[in-house]
């Protein structure tokens, strides 16, 4: 294992410090996120009390950012994984039968690609979370079910491509070829020798994956589909544009972290890849 | 006898992640004007780098080159990118092995041809493209017209090399450096190539330097050979003394290799056996010593200096062939 | 050097995609658990709801609802957006939204290409020296910040703080060049940033890979300048990718810049799909989204014949591939 670079230990730490406000968040002390401070509204930067000052609402940023992280990061996790798994498991098994289950694949890969996320997230969430009563306002919960269903629909062909071109670039080598030879069962060579080399590419893009879901939840709820009252960075810019002209560090707060979390998490895809990319020389 | 091309103590290293290699070290080569001087030996020998680097065609930053090179009364070693440029076309040019990957792809062969014309000679747009025409007259190419409208994957491997053989004469150079010009041929193509390169040196009375790692081609179209291992000339001589001749076992090695006419059907060919050393770490000896048949104690312990017997021939070894001791 | 065949399947494959795009949309909308009819017309009588599902063929099955809409989107009746004072055509909308992304589709890949490429031969020229890793790492940084935050940074600073530019609104180009241009400024920077930075690297590793091509050596052995052989012998060949990335690219900005269209108010085509799918003009969606995908189709078949220009060699090879 190579030696990481301090780039690349920041990107770590970062990710360490947001995983951490995910799942530890709940025990800092804070007040509820929407806790209003009536008497320090749009308070700025490291103020006393805010290190992060407050909003036009009287939310105090930093309880929101931990709020928010929660659930940001959860639905990144949620769909990368799930996308993730169904991508892989669809490209794996139609560039290893070829074919037409492979043309068929390709043909809806092909479908998936040629909307853009966001307006296929956008038409998704739409259809997804209308209620049976139009009137009735939809549940956070189920919103953020639909949101994850929704980006993973959006992440499976372009997950599943990837996975697919990894491996049709593998099935044809020597090895498989041997395996198969040796009366090996197709499912045994895919689980062994086709996925362990599979995988890591996938783990690359995955890393890039996250950062493209994240930043489609803020755009979501940017205009107002997403979450919209519910705390996520998203949900901070949303509101946070508000307050544009007399409090912008409102939107330098949501749009640092986010912007800092999308950095960290594509120059991890990117470590992967040239990892990879070094091992494929190799060879 | 004056000089066109004086290499002395050319050494050209590589920096990369494993280390210093060590592709070219101290060459010594003079060209004499009007010449053909072959350069021979097997694939990683340094063959390709030495006559890159003799024009200063490495790129990178991660190259070194040492020594002096001299062109016509020119120090190529002491001038800047742009002074070296100008020698280019005009006096030194340069042919390569592979014509399909040494023609740009995506342009077609009358302005790859002219193109050179334009720069160098400062032709107008006609003037060049009249001339690229006589040019492929020249290297005995059909129908020029037609191939000069062409892209290069449209030709056949002959025409392209002969092509590139058009290119590099475009701006009647003094001095052609031809690197493996057959090697990616068919036999009968590589015959027909050489006969051209041989009518054009008388021609245009060019000095040649041929790279090439086959003796055969050394034999009827040079008048010089150098022989390179591991990055150094071990042996140099008049192409006729070399073969009645030779001082090397590394030499006779390489020539026992070839097949003969008068070798009964199947007789085993030689084989050197082993491999070139490694460039990144030469051991102390003779870089030849592990696989040289003849080696004996010194040869692994101490590199040998190049010698000169009084005829001019060059060696380096401790133990000649032909020489007593 | 056109071949027939080749074509003629490429198209076909690009008609499924459509066809099966535009059928998944339909069958999208029948997934509501609502009646359609109610949504697009909440106060009419229910003999009007009747009608209306007549008119759509609301009332035929999924098959025959697609078929419908598909026969009247081919002639160019792409539907209608419902109000409760009456209805509005989405042609009428497209219409005027078209241009609007189209021109900003246009300035963002001018100006992206226009920086990128420069950029790009800088880096593989000077590649793995200071100036290429300031470039890269920079542009990599650049690329990780969301296009929105990077239209609200703008709107902040050169909106707000100096004032220097409007930040809302569209502007046609006869209503004065100047002033459609200061309204498009912010918008284009924001879409282009993450483009300026995959083009570069794009342009940068291929263009790298080239230079050690022989033919680079060759050129240089002709006695060519550095300059001249980067422009005229590595720049067309390494650039393939580069064209294929940046067509598939203006598929996506058409429409795909939702954000950005909402934010700056240059109401485009994104935003008309935002709007239908926000109000619930289901109809508006579909026809929408089947023009967005209409157009990526379009420029995924530029693609592949703009490859064919830039590298001669493939318009033989695909044939045969």
């Amino acid at each position: 294992m190579r030696k990481f670079t301090k780039p690349t230990w920041l990107a770590i730490s970062w990710l360490s410090l947001m995983m951490f406000f995910a799942i530890f968040g709940w025990a800092l002390p804070f007040k509820s996120w929407n806790f209003v401070y009536e008497d320090d509204l749009e308070v700025g930067l490291f103020s006393n009390g805010h290190i992060l000052g407050t909003d036009s609402n009287g939310y105090d940023l930093l309880s929101s950012i931990v709020a928010g992280t929660r659930m940001s990061i959860f639905i990144a996790i949620a769909a990368v994984g799930l996308g993730g798994l169904i991508g892989s498991v669809l490209g794996i098994t139609a560039a290893y039968v070829r074919g037409k289950v492979d043309t068929v694949m390709v043909t809806i890969f092909n479908v998936g690609l040629s909307v853009p996320n966001l307006v296929l997230a956008l038409a998704l969430v739409s259809v997804l979370a209308t209620n049976v009563d139009i009137n009735q306002a939809v549940p956070t919960w189920r919103r953020v079910m639909v949101l994850i269903m929704s980006l993973t629909i959006v992440l499976i062909p372009i997950l599943g491509r990837i996975a697919r071109g990894a491996t049709l670039s593998w099935a044809g080598r020597e090895f498989v070829t041997a395996a198969r030879s040796m009366g090996m069962r197709d499912r045994k060579i895919i689980t062994k020798h086709i996925v362990p080399n599979v995988l890591p590419a996938l783990i690359a893009v995955a890393f890039l994956a996250v950062g493209v879901v994240i930043i489609a939840e803020a755009s979501l709820s940017i205009l107002g589909v997403g979450i919209p009252d519910g705390a996520s960075w998203g949900g901070m810019i949303a509101r946070g544009r508000n307050d544009l002209e007399y409090a912008p560090h409102v939107l330098y707060v949501p749009i640092f972290f986010l912007a800092l979390t999308v950095i960290s998490t594509n120059h991890l895809g990117d470590v992967v890849r040239a990892q990879l990319d070094s091992r494929e020389a190799k060879v | 006898m004056s000089s066109l091309l004086s290499i002395k103590n050319l050494g050209v290293n590589f920096d990369t992640a494993r280390g210093s290699l060590e592709a070219v070290h101290g060459v010594d080569i003079e060209i004499p004007a009007g010449t053909s001087v072959g350069v021979v030996g097997e694939s990683g020998s340094g063959k390709t780098v030495m006559c890159r680097a003799a024009m200063g065609l490495l790129q990178g930053s991660n190259v070194k080159r040492s020594g002096t090179v001299i062109f016509d009364g020119h120090e190529l070693t002491a001038m800047s990118k742009e002074e070296v440029r100008n020698l280019f076309g005009s006096g030194m040019a340069m042919i390569f092995q592979d014509p399909m990957t040494a023609l740009n792809p995506v342009r077609r062969i009358g302005s790859q041809l002219s193109e050179g014309l334009r720069v160098r000679l400062e032709m107008s747009k006609k003037d060049a493209m009249v001339r690229s025409k006589e040019l492929l007259e020249l290297v005995r190419i059909p129908n020029p017209t037609a191939v000069l409208n062409s892209f290069p994957y449209q030709l056949s491997g002959g025409m392209r090399q002969r092509v590139m053989i058009a290119i590099a004469i475009a701006c009647n150079p003094k001095l052609l450096f031809a690197d493996e010009p057959t090697t990616a041929l068919d036999v009968t193509v590589q015959a027909q190539i050489l006969q051209l390169l041989r009518e054009l040196r008388e021609d245009l009375k060019m000095s040649m330097v041929l790279v090439t790692h086959d003796l055969g081609v050394v034999a009827g179209n040079t008048d010089y050979v150098a022989v390179m291992y591991a990055g150094e000339v071990v042996e140099y001589a008049p192409t006729t003394k070399l073969f009645a001749d030779m001082r090397m076992p590394y030499t006779e090695a390489l020539l026992e290799s070839i097949p003969k006419v008068d070798h009964k059907s199947g007789t085993r060919l030689a084989v050197i056996a082993g491999r070139l050393p490694n460039p990144t770490d030469r051991g102390a000896g003779c870089s030849f010593a592990p696989r040289c048949k003849y080696a004996q104690e010194k040869c692994h312990k101490e590199h040998p200096e190049l010698k000169k017997d009084p005829d001019g021939h060059l060696y380096r070894c401790w133990y000649p062939i032909g020489v007593a001791l | 050097m056109f071949k027939f065949g080749f074509w003629l399947q490429r198209v076909a494959q690009l008609l499924i995609v459509l066809l099966l795009v535009t059928f998944g949309v339909s069958m999208l909308l029948r997934l509501i658990p609502v009646d359609l009819a109610t949504i697009l017309l909440p106060v009419a009588s229910e003999e009007e709801r009747v009608m209306l599902r007549a008119e759509l063929g609301f009332d035929k099955g999924p098959i025959g609802y697609y078929l419908q809409w598909l026969g009247n989107f081919v002639q160019g009746d792409f539907g209608k957006i419902y109000f409760s004072g009456g209805t509005e055509n989405v042609s009428d909308h497209l219409k005027q939204a078209m241009p609007r992304s189209l021109l900003l589709m246009v300035y963002t890949q001018v100006l992206a290409l226009a920086i990128a490429i420069p950029l790009g031969v800088l880096s593989a020229y000077r590649a793995g020296r200071r100036s290429d890793k300031v470039i890269s790492n920079t542009l990599f940084t650049l690329s990780s910040i969301p296009n929105f935050a990077i239209a609200l940074l703008l709107i902040i600073f050169i909106g707000v703080k100096f004032a220097w530019l409007p930040t809302l609104g569209y502007v046609p180009i006869a209503e004065g060049y100047w002033e459609h241009l200061k309204h498009m400024i912010m918008p284009v920077i924001s879409l282009s940033v993450g483009l300026i930075a995959t083009y570069t690297r794009l342009l940068r590793a291929d263009m790298i890979a080239a230079l050690r091509e022989d033919y680079v050596t060759m050129a240089a052995s002709k006695g060519l300048s550095d300059q001249r052989i980067l422009w005229r012998h590595v720049l067309r060949p390494s650039s393939v990718t580069l064209m294929t990335s940046a067509a598939l690219s203006m598929g996506g900005l058409i429409g795909g810049a939702i954000v950005i269209e909402s934010i700056f108010a240059t109401y485009g085509v994104g935003f008309e799909v935002f709007a239908a799918i926000a109000g619930r003009q289901y109809i508006a969606m579909q026809s929408t989204v089947a023009v967005i995908a209409l157009f990526y189709v379009f420029f995924n078949l530029v693609v592949d014949i703009g490859t064919g220009f830039v590298d001669p060699r493939t318009r033989d090879r695909r044939v045969n591939a």
